[in-house]
Order: structure tokens, then sequence, then C-alpha cells
């Protein structure tokens, strides 16, 4: 099972990892055939400044230029400015390009535009070459990087790769992680359902066997030793019940499918009401139960779901019957340390709590049989956001449920 | 006069246990497998209690009591159910219901729970009177009346209190759960308050109110009204 899993979370890693690899190579490849097919997209503007420079060529006393097919097919217009600032050559220059230029003017149409028009200059022994395309058909801005800027894009690159590839990650793990969660979610179900499903085909020819037995036990015509013999098959059939409910609940609060239905009790009224009960049910001569109290107890209130406190309760209680069929006197008190709840169940039967925790079903997967309905108290009071503690009492054992107020 | 139940369970063998241990009781039974049989007994015997499983083959008990219960049906209602969860179910619906009995139960505890709820529904009727020793108390005029004791009347407030205390007799009701029924909140502050009115009731119950026989006090815990003798 658990080599499944970690199988098919590799697969699932490994076909997340993939598709990150494509996305990046598909935006890569995008980029790069951008690039290639826009490469040409200026070039009605963007003359081979090389190509005009060597197809105007001096001539005494004047310009022999070659080039004007090619300007035309660019739309383009050209002169030549020299070192005076005065236009001395020129072709297909518009009437709104004037025709000499100071040191300032050359400086700024060379960077930004010549009255609107965009324009490429090329520096040449006679003077520099201008050639315009037509107004609003290119965009021209210099662009500037501080050196330091330019060193520092590598490191710009690689923080941002290792950004998008943590998000990749961390949205694999968040799906993955769902995706695990509710396998095992259905799984916990599955097995809830199961383990509901067996109690309740228990619960029935369960009734029919404490039916009769009880009836049995009852029965004036039977000799004492038959209902005697009675007496323990109801006896143990109420173990059996017992346990049924205890592995139902505690199967429920270890999947989270029992929620707590939180309301203000008293504790005081609690453990009256817990004494009261097992009182109620019919606890055997040789066993005492005494609740104490404190006053300043009295008025306590506590946030917590009644009937499981309830039935941490009686476990405990059960326990102490269980491990003590000599009969002892059990207390039950309720009391307040600080901000917490203590509610104990101590014993004086020297009987019950074998050494070590774990042997009563306190370690993590104590199936022990008897350690169901400690592992139980255990839970409630987790769930409750408390613990349970077991002591060695002076004569027996000690219980308590360590609730916060 | 003989209480008529109405018993509905798929399970035959719990039918007939159940349907024993009821008629051994002295109540009159009608059993019923399914829904459709249970409607038929219903129009048919009026029975004045029903208990009913949860899971039947044709429907369930929820529903089957939500369709009672609507065409103005009171008759109380005990279920016998073999799920925990059903429990968090039935008060989810709010449904009437009297009682709810987990499988497997002792057939002592069944009984009991019935006829506490037989009680609860019919026993407050007028000319009921619960008797405790040689004291007769007519809960239909709310007056206890002892051979040359003449009669005395009951407060509301003990009336309320040996009405509790009688739903539950023989066992031990706390006295949280007593103050709660009387002034519907937690003990703290009515404690004092609780024993005056059960020192009135004495005096008024017992023929020796410092030696109580009847209504008892258990120690650190409640008080209890003392079980009926078997004649």
């Amino acid at each position: 099972m658990r080599g499944r899993n970690l199988r098919r979370t590799l697969v699932a890693a490994g076909l997340v990892a993939a598709s990150a690899v494509l996305v990046l190579v598909l935006a890569v490849a995008g980029l790069l055939a951008f690039i290639v097919t826009s490469a040409g997209a200026g070039s009605s503007w963007n003359a081979s400044m090389d190509e005009l420079s060597a197809a105007l060529v001096r001539t005494e006393g004047g310009y022999a230029f070659t080039g004007g097919e090619y300007l035309a097919e660019k739309e383009l217009w050209a002169m030549l400015v020299n070192e005076g600032g005065a236009v001395v050559w020129q072709q297909g220059k518009p009437a709104d390009v004037p025709d000499r230029y100071s040191l300032t003017d050359v400086a700024a149409f060379t960077r930004w535009y010549l009255s609107d028009y965009p324009v490429q200059v090329r520096v040449r022994e006679d003077g520099l070459l201008v050639a315009g395309g037509p107004k609003g058909s290119t965009w021209k801005h210099p662009f500037v990087l501080d050196m330091d800027v330019l060193k520092t894009i590598p490191f710009w690159f690689a923080g941002l790769f290792l950004l998008a590839l943590l998000g990749v990650l961390g949205l694999t793990a968040l799906v993955l992680g769902r995706q695990f969660r509710r396998e095992q979610q259905e799984r916990d179900f599955a097995r809830s359902d199961w383990i509901n499903g067996i109690s309740h085909d228990i619960r029935t020819p369960l009734s029919m066997v404490m039916g009769y037995a009880g009836q049995l036990e009852a029965d004036p015509v039977l000799p004492p030793r038959r209902r005697a013999q009675a007496a323990i098959i109801r006896r143990q059939s109420q173990t059996i019940r017992d346990l049924i409910n205890d592995l139902n609940l505690t199967m429920r609060l270890d999947y989270a499918m029992q929620p707590l239905r939180r309301g203000s009790l008293h504790p005081a009224a609690l453990v009256r009401q817990v004494a009261a009960d097992v009182l109620n049910g019919g606890l055997e001569e040789r066993y005492a139960l005494a609740v104490e109290v404190p006053p300043e107890a009295e008025a306590l209130t506590l946030e917590g779901d009644a009937s499981l406190l309830r039935r941490a309760l009686l476990n405990l209680v059960n326990n102490c019957v269980r491990h003590n069929p000599e009969g002892c006197s059990i207390t039950l008190t309720a009391a307040a340390e600080g901000e917490v709840c203590t509610l104990r169940v101590e014993d004086d039967g020297g009987g019950g709590l074998p050494v070590g925790l774990a042997e009563v079903g306190l370690a993590p997967d104590g199936g022990a049989a008897h350690g169901t309905g400690l592992r139980l108290v255990e839970q409630i009071a987790r769930a409750h956001g408390g613990a349970l503690e077991l002591h060695r009492a002076a004569r027996g054992v000690l219980a308590v449920l360590r609730l916060p107020l | 006069m003989a209480y008529h139940i109405l018993l509905v369970d798929d399970a035959p063998e719990l039918r007939r246990m159940v349907g024993e241990l009821l008629e051994g009781a002295g109540y009159a039974v009608t059993l019923a497998a399914d829904c459709a049989q249970a409607r038929r007994a219903w129009t048919e015997s009026q029975p004045d209690a029903a208990l009913l499983d949860v899971m039947l083959p044709d429907g369930d008990g929820f529903s089957l009591l939500e369709e009672l219960r609507r065409v103005g049906n009171g008759v109380p209602v005990l279920f016998l159910s073999a799920r925990d969860e059903d429990e968090a179910r039935l008060r989810g619906l709010g449904l009437g219901a009297d009682d709810y009995i987990t499988k497997p139960f002792l057939p002592q505890e069944l009984l009991l729970r019935l006829a506490a709820v037989l009680r609860r529904v019919y026993g407050a009727g007028a000319g009921e009177v619960l008797r405790l020793g040689a004291a007769e108390v007519h809960w239909g005029t709310g007056t206890v009346r002892r051979p040359g004791g003449g009669e005395a009347a009951l407060t509301a407030k003990e009336y309320a209190l040996l009405k509790k205390l009688a739903a539950n007799r023989g066992n031990i009701v706390t006295v949280d759960a007593l103050c709660q029924a009387l002034w519907e909140g937690p003990m703290v502050g009515y404690e004092n308050t609780l024993m005056v009115h059960i020192r009135r009731l004495r005096e008024k119950l017992e023929t020796d109110p410092s030696h109580p026989q009847y209504l008892l006090t258990v120690r650190g815990l409640g008080y209890r009204l003392a079980r009926e003798e078997r004649l």
C-alpha cells in the first residue's frame, strides 16, 4: 500500500516536472520565434547605412547617388550635412526639414527626431549622412543602461527563474498533498464504514444474548446457580457492547469524523451525573462510589462536549471496576487548578494499572482490548485540548483528566 | 388497564424476545416487521406507545415517525437503534421522539424506560395517585393525604420537585438536574433553596421527616424517591 503510494507520488511529481520543463521550452521557443519574425519589421525604415553611404560618392563639384531605387522602395529620404552644418546633398528631403543645422540641432536629432521624422545617421569624412523615414512610422528611443545594472541582469534572471521554479514546485506540492489527503480520507471513510457495519451487525444478535441472559438472571424459577451463570453471560455481553461502542467512537475520533458538540457545562454537575448514572445502573455492593467537589469548584464552567466527557468519566470508572474484581472505593473529583479543570477518578483497590502506560493502551498503537477504553478517554481529552494522566496513587490508581478552562 | 405497545423491528428473533418481555411485563403487544405493517397496525390497533427500529426494510423509523407526527399522532415513540450515529441524526431532525435506546440493551433497562415514558405521558392525568407508604399524592389536585394527617397542598416548586423524582422513581436524581427542572439553570446559588423545598416536602410526605423513608438523600449527589414496595 505504502510502496504503491510512493510510486504514484513519484510519477505525479515527474509529470509535473515534465510539464514545467515543457512550459519553459515553449516560452523560450515562442520568444525566439517572435524575435525572428519581427526582426525585419522595422526594415522599411531601418535602412542599411553602409549601403546608402556606399551609394553616395563625391564627384567634382557635387555628388553622385546610385541608391535612388533603394530609398524609394523603403520610402526614405536622405541628406548629407557638412562640417559647417549645411545640407550639401539631399534626395527626397521633405520641405519642413531645414537646410542648416547648429551643433545642438545635430546632437538633438541624432538622439531623438528631426522635425518629427525618425532618422538614422552615419558619420563620413565629408560630413554626416542622414536617412529619414516618414513621420510616425517608427518609435525611436535611446536606450541607456548602467553598467552595474547590466552586471546584475544575470542575477535577476536567475532569481526570477528560481521564483518561477518555486512557484511550480509549491503548486505541485499543494495539488499532490490535496490528492493524497483525499485518498487517505476515502480510505478512512471506507474503514470507518466497515467497522460501523460490523458493529451494527454484532449489536442485533448481542441484543438477543443480553436480553435472554437478563431474563434468565431474573427468573425466580431457576436455581440460584443457574441464575448466577446467566448473570455472567449478561455481564460479559455488556463488556462486548462497551468494547464495540468504544471501538466505534475511538475510530470516529481518530478520523475526526465525530465533530465535538461543544457547549457550556458544569464539571461539578457532570461528575455528579456520572456518579448517579453509575449508581442507577446498579453498581455491585463491593464497590463504593463517592463524589467530591470543593465549594470553589461548584461555579466552574467548561466549554466541551458533555456526552463525550461523560463517556470518558464512565470509562474511567468502569476501568476501576474491571481491574478490581474484589471491590474498591472509587472517588470522582472535579476541581480547578489555575486555568485547568481537573476531573479525577481514583480507586483504592490496588489492582489495575500495569507498570507501563503502553500496556494499558496509551501507546499510539495500543490495540490491547482492555486498553480501548483508556485510549478513548485519552482521545476525548485531546479533542478538548487537554490530556489524560495516569498515576499510581497511594492505594490504587489515579486518573486525571486535565481540560483547559 | 394494560397499555398497548406496537413493536416494529425487522429481526424476527428480536421481535419475539422483546414481545415476550413486554407481555411478561403486562403489556398488550402488536408486532410489525416493516413500515407497511406498522402503518396498518397503527390504524387498526391504535397503540398507546411504539418501539421503532431505525433501519427497516422498506424505509426508516425516522420517516415513519415524521409521517405519524404530520397527521397529528402524538403517541409516544421510543427508538431502538443499532447505530451510534442515529442518535445525532435523530437530534438533528428535531423529531418528537420520547426516548432513544441503543442495541444491545438489558431487558430491565427497556422496561424501565418504557414505563418512564408512559408515566410521563399518561401517568400525570388527573386522578393518578402516587403512593408513598401511608401518604397519597394526588397529582390532579396537587395535594398530599395522610391517614389522620388531613390534607396538605403542594406548592408549585414542591409539585415540580416531586414530579421529577417520581418520573425517575428508584433512581438518583442529581441536585443539578433538580435545579434545572425547578429554575431552568445550574445549581449554583440554589443549593440551599433546594434543601428548604426538600425539607418542606418531607414534612408533608414523611411520617418522621428527620428520618425519611421515601424522599432519600444521596450524599454529595442528589435525592432519590424510594422504589415502590412489592406487595
